[in-house]
C-alpha cells in the first residue's frame, strides 16, 4: 500500500480536523458517561473508528455531528461488550468531584454536580446545546427526536438543574406538558 | 401574542434564541425581563460549567499507547499483518499526534475574536488609565446610541472612557469600568456571535468573551492578572444588567 501525496495531505487535514475537535468531544463523552476513564476509552476508539471511515465524511462541516454520532454508538458498544456495573450516582459524585472542581469556584462545582444527576435523556440534549453548540433541529437529528420533544427535554433540564442549584423557581412555567 | 408562560419556557428551552415575538414580549413584560436576566445569568454558569477541566497528563499519556491490532501467523497472514502493522503504525500515530495536539490546542491562543479584541486595546493604551474622573452622561448617550443601546449609568458603575470604536467592520461601544481593583474594559459586540463563554489571556490582557442570547457577545479584558475569572463575571453581568438594546 503506497500512500501519496494527495493522501498524506488529506490525512493531516483531517488529523488538524480532529485535533480541534477533540477537546469538547471528549467533554461530551464525560458527561455522558461520567466516568473519566469510560470516556478516554470511547472518544479513542471513535476517533481510531473515524481516522478508518475518513472517505466517508464528504464534507468537513459535518465533522462534528459525524464524530459525535460515532461517539454515541462507541458508547453504546461499551454496555453491548461487556457487563458494566450498575453505580450508585452519589458513590459516583463522590468518586469524580475532586476531577470536576478543577480548582475552580464552588458554584461551577455545584452545577456540574447537578448536571451529573440529570437523567441521560435531559443531560445529553442539555450538553449537546450548551457545549457543542447545536441548535434543537440538530440535537433532534442526533437523538432521533422531533423538535418538539428536544425543546421538552430542554426546558425540562434546565427547570431540573435550578432545582438541584436552589435557584428561585417560583417565576419559572410548570412543566404540564409544554 | 405571546403569553408569560410560553415566553418564559421557550427562554428555558433555548436562551440563545430570542425570537422577535419573544423580543417584543420581553421588552413589553418588566416581570419577564427580569426574568430573562435570571436566566441569562444563570446560563453563562452552565456555560462554563459544561466546558470541564481534562485530563491533560493522562490524556498525553493513553494517546501514544494504542492497543496493536491482533497478528495473522500464516504466509498470506504476514501480508495482512504487514498491512495491519502499517495501518495501526498511521492510526496510532494520528491517535498520538490528536493527543498530543489536542494538549497544543489547549495551549494556545485559539480565538481570532478573542486575538482582534487584545489588538485593539492596543490601539488605545490612554483607555487603561487608572482615574476617578467619569465620562458624562451625554457622551455616555452618544457612544451607545451608535450602536443603538441605552446604558444606565447608575448599574454600570464608574464608567471612565467610553469611545465608539471600528471593529471587524462596525462601531462597538468600548468603555471602561474602574473597578475598585483597577480598570476593566469592556467591548459590547453585538455583530458577534458566541455560544459559548470562551477564555483567553494574550499579550498580558486577560479575559473572557461571554455571549448575549440575541445581542451577539461582551469581551470583557483586564491587565491585572490578580483579577479572578469570577470577578469578571461580575462585572460583565452587571454591565449586560445595565444596557438596554433599542433597535
Amino acid at each position: 500500500m503506497r500512500t501519496g501525496i494527495g493522501e498524506n495531505q488529506k490525512h493531516a487535514r483531517f488529523q488538524a480536523l480532529c485535533q480541534s475537535l477533540r477537546p469538547d468531544l471528549l467533554r461530551f463523552a464525560l458527561w455522558l458517561s461520567r466516568d473519566r476513564s469510560v470516556a478516554e476509552d470511547v472518544v479513542q476508539e471513535a476517533l481510531l473508528r473515524a481516522w478508518k471511515a475518513q472517505d466517508a465524511l464528504l464534507d468537513e462541516k459535518a465533522a462534528k455531528p459525524w464524530l459525535l454520532t460515532i461517539i454515541r454508538r462507541e458508547y453504546a458498544r461499551t454496555f453491548e461488550r461487556k457487563r458494566v456495573p450498575t453505580v450508585d450516582v452519589d458513590d459516583l459524585i463522590a468518586s469524580e468531584e475532586p476531577a470536576l472542581a478543577g480548582g475552580e469556584d464552588p458554584d461551577l462545582v455545584e452545577l456540574r454536580l447537578a448536571i451529573y444527576r440529570l437523567p441521560l435523556e435531559y443531560r445529553e440534549p442539555l450538553v449537546l446545546q450548551v457545549l457543542m453548540g447545536f441548535s434543537t433541529a440538530e440535537i433532534g437529528q442526533q437523538l432521533g427526536l422531533t423538535t418538539a420533544a428536544v425543546l421538552t427535554r430542554l426546558f425540562r433540564a434546565r427547570r431540573q438543574l435550578r432545582v438541584l442549584c436552589g435557584e428561585d423557581v417560583s417565576q419559572d412555567p410548570e412543566d404540564d406538558g409544554l | 401574542m405571546m403569553d408569560c408562560k410560553h415566553y418564559r419556557a421557550a427562554l428555558l428551552a433555548d436562551p440563545a434564541a430570542v425570537t422577535a415575538e419573544m423580543r417584543d414580549h420581553g421588552s413589553g413584560c418588566a416581570a419577564c425581563a427580569q426574568f430573562t436576566q435570571r436566566i441569562q445569568a444563570f446560563e453563562a454558569r452552565l456555560q462554563r460549567a459544561v466546558r470541564l477541566p481534562l485530563p491533560e497528563a493522562r490524556d498525553a499519556g493513553r494517546g501514544a499507547s494504542v492497543s496493536p491490532l491482533p497478528i495473522a501467523a500464516s504466509a498470506s497472514g504476514r501480508r495482512v499483518a504487514s498491512r495491519t502493522l502499517r495501518w495501526t503504525a498511521l492510526a496510532a500515530s494520528f491517535i498520538a499526534a490528536i493527543s498530543v495536539g489536542g494538549l497544543l490546542w489547549l495551549a494556545v491562543p485559539r480565538s481570532s475574536l478573542a486575538g482582534d479584541v487584545v489588538n485593539h486595546m492596543a490601539e488605545e493604551p490612554e483607555a487603561w488609565r487608572r482615574t476617578t474622573a467619569v465620562v458624562s452622561p451625554a457622551a455616555l448617550d452618544a457612544v451607545m446610541q451608535d450602536a443603538h443601546m441605552h446604558l444606565s449609568a447608575a448599574t454600570a458603575g464608574l464608567v471612565s472612557y467610553a469611545s465608539s470604536c471600528g471593529f471587524r467592520g462596525h462601531q462597538v461601544p468600548h468603555l471602561v469600568v474602574q473597578d475598585p481593583s483597577g480598570p476593566v474594559t469592556v467591548m459590547v459586540l453585538v455583530h458577534e456571535s458566541a455560544r459559548s463563554p470562551d477564555d483567553f489571556d494574550e499579550q498580558g490582557y486577560r479575559g473572557e468573551i461571554l455571549p448575549v442570547p440575541g445581542h451577539g457577545a461582551i469581551a470583557i479584558l483586564t491587565r491585572n492578572q490578580r483579577l479572578d475569572a469570577a470577578a469578571l463575571d461580575r462585572i460583565a453581568l452587571q454591565l449586560r444588567a445595565a444596557i438596554r438594546w433599542t433597535n
